[in-house]
């Protein structure tokens, strides 16, 4: 543990070494960007403005990985297991199975068995001829009103 | 809560422990994990208002569908980040994602807060990793310029704001926004009271952004590297608009008079903004200037108070943030092959990418708010009420619409069609990556109109 948690502050001058070592420099863009713009690239010319403006001086990596994702330049193994797993847990577990989630939820505030149940009133008032809404919202029995005559 | 916002916080250790050839792999899908979990926050156990499991963190129907974009956005703003950073030695890489993740924990925490202070210093939070996303990731110098305008517009519009809650604190006696809704209305009469209200929202407005006060988003827009553009224009901006809900509550009875100068700035805004659209040589400022022409109705929506102008607000901030963030990335598509952002000289791209084109052409109307997407639905309900307010306003929000249909097509005329120039050659197609980016952008767009009221804030 403790030997990986080193490899959080590396020299600069070690990690640029190391992965310069250790690749097949595909697309060489050191993030400073004037050295990386004299690294000669036989596969594509470079154009003036990606020479002196960003200091990309890229290989296409289809080159050498004709399969290529886009996720790992170096890699087509890893390249491929992303984006097996990018489309794993984005669209199967986050659309589908998140989606399939969202559409059962319960029914907050019971707003659709609200309509469906209006929509049954409806049918069911109208079959027996009765007025859709009657004019009280309460029933005029179950009120009790002090007797006018009484002052 | 904790069940989102621990996994995100373990997301660090997920990022310097794994090896070198699989962190991208590892982040992306740990991340998505994260995002497929906060659906859960949609389960609402109460009928109204908030559904917390401890004092400090609490979601509600205003908040959720923000902590859920927030969550959704950071396998995004990873997977959009990939090609660029990769070439970097890996500590820079790890660093980078750090940031996009600690940018994360700070929003769950912004958007979840219940004590309006906590929700403060969490908004101020999220200012440090976008600033070291866009000072030290951005491509040209002027990256320093912008990291500027962006700290201290900001700052400036935030600082009012503490002494108010610090007043408000003195006054009532609580901060919590549980509390606060059901407190007396405050008795605002006098000059002092009108600068606190101006206080209490300034800084939202500006992190909108009002016009006026938008001249930070598209100096940071066009300097920040794609995921910065990405979170800036999806979560970011989102914050003003979900802490100018929340202050309102408590602002109630000045906002009815001192709002109108607010409203009628943010309705001059969408013309001109719209307007500045029309004759953008550079398509990320393009896509900057079109969020402050949005955002222009969000705010709109919000100063009006009425529950249609909160629910339209919600549903457009939502459905801005994937469509804009969309866009970004299609702008950053373009400027890897390109590595030039002016659209003249990328024209005709069409011919060479006919499946980007189709991209570009669906992101473009949703921008525009194409029925049934919700943008339109958010865009109507605003409208809707303004006009209600005072039926002058269709003036200001029809031209609006009409001048957003300009801009849009002229963005696609100006990057699709067109006669392909002859300086370019040779560009890479387009990854698979590349387009499952834009499929998780707009997928959800599609299926939120099937499921609206998931965004309909306090009237759901």
């Amino acid at each position: 543990m403790a030997s990986r948690l080193s490899r959080i502050w590396p020299t600069l001058s070690r990690v640029r070494l190391s992965s310069a070592l250790g690749s097949r420099c595909v697309s060489q863009t050191p993030s400073s960007s004037a050295s990386g713009a004299a690294v000669a690239s036989d596969l594509q010319p470079l154009s003036p403005a990606a020479q002196d403006s960003h200091g990309h001086a890229e290989v296409s990596p289809f080159e050498k990985n004709p399969d290529f994702h886009g996720f790992h330049h170096h890699d087509s193994f890893v390249d491929e297991w992303n984006m097996r797993l990018a489309f794993f847990f984005g669209i199967s577990v986050a659309i589908v199975v998140g989606g399939t989630f969202i559409h059962y939820l319960p029914d907050h505030g019971m707003r659709q068995w609200a309509r469906r149940e209006a929509e049954r009133l409806i049918k069911q008032r109208e079959a027996e001829g009765l007025p859709l809404m009657t004019d009280n919202y309460y029933d005029p029995s179950t009120i009790v009103l002090p007797s006018s005559g009484e002052e | 809560m904790l069940k989102v916002l621990i996994p995100t916080i373990m997301l660090f250790p997920t990022i310097w422990l794994t090896s070198p050839k699989w962190l991208w792999t590892t982040t992306t899908a740990h991340s998505l994990l994260i995002a497929s979990i906060s659906l859960m926050w949609f389960k609402w156990t109460s009928e109204t208002g908030w559904t917390s499991s401890n004092t400090y963190l609490a979601t509600d129907p205003l908040s959720t569908p923000l902590l859920v974009l927030t969550c959704w956005l950071l396998p995004l703003m990873i997977l959009a980040s990939q090609n660029h950073i990769n070439p970097e030695p890996i500590s820079r890489q790890r660093l980078y994602i750090t940031l996009l993740a600690s940018l994360q924990t700070f929003l769950i925490m912004a958007f979840g807060a219940t004590e309006i202070i906590m929700f403060y210093i969490m908004f101020e939070a999220t200012l440090i990793p976008t600033l070291i996303i866009i000072t030290r990731w951005g491509n040209q110098t002027e990256r320093l310029n912008a990291g500027t305008y962006f700290l201290f517009y900001t700052l400036a519009g935030s600082l009012p704001l503490l002494v108010a809650l610090l007043l408000l604190q003195q006054s009532t006696g609580t901060l919590s926004m549980l509390v606060l809704q059901y407190s007396q209305p405050l008795q605002l009469n006098s000059w002092g009271h009108m600068i606190w209200w101006a206080a209490c929202l300034i800084a939202f407005l500006v992190k909108m952004p009002l016009y006026g006060v938008h001249l930070w988003l598209p100096k940071a827009h066009v300097e920040a590297p794609v995921a910065g553009s990405m979170v800036l224009a999806a979560v970011l901006l989102k914050l003003g608009g979900y802490g100018m809900m929340r202050m309102m509550v408590m602002l109630d009875p000045l906002s009815k008079e001192l709002a109108y100068p607010f409203i009628i700035l943010a309705l001059w805004g969408i013309i001109m903004t719209g307007s500045i659209c029309l004759r953008q040589t550079d398509l990320k400022s393009l896509i900057a200037y079109s969020s402050v022409s949005h955002m222009g109705l969000v705010a709109g929506g919000i100063l009006i108070q009425t529950p249609w102008g909160f629910s339209g607000a919600i549903i457009l901030m939502i459905a801005h943030g994937l469509v804009s963030s969309a866009l970004f990335c299609l702008a950053n598509t373009a400027y890897e092959r390109t590595h030039s952002r002016t659209m003249i000289l990328a024209r005709g791209l069409q011919i060479i990418f006919p499946l980007t084109a189709v991209w570009w052409f669906i992101a473009n109307l949703a921008n525009l708010a194409l029925p049934p997407l919700p943008n339109l639905m958010g865009e109507l309900m605003i409208i809707t009420t303004l006009f209600n307010w005072s039926p002058w306003t269709i003036l200001l929000t029809g031209l609006g619409t009409l001048i957003t249909a300009g801009y849009s097509l002229y963005m696609f005329l100006m990057s699709q069609r067109g006669p392909t120039p002859n300086h370019i050659t040779g560009l890479q197609p387009f990854h698979t990556r590349e387009h499952l980016l834009m499929t998780l952008h707009l997928i959800p767009v599609i299926l939120l109109v099937t499921k609206p009221e998931l965004m309909w804030g306090w009237c759901y």
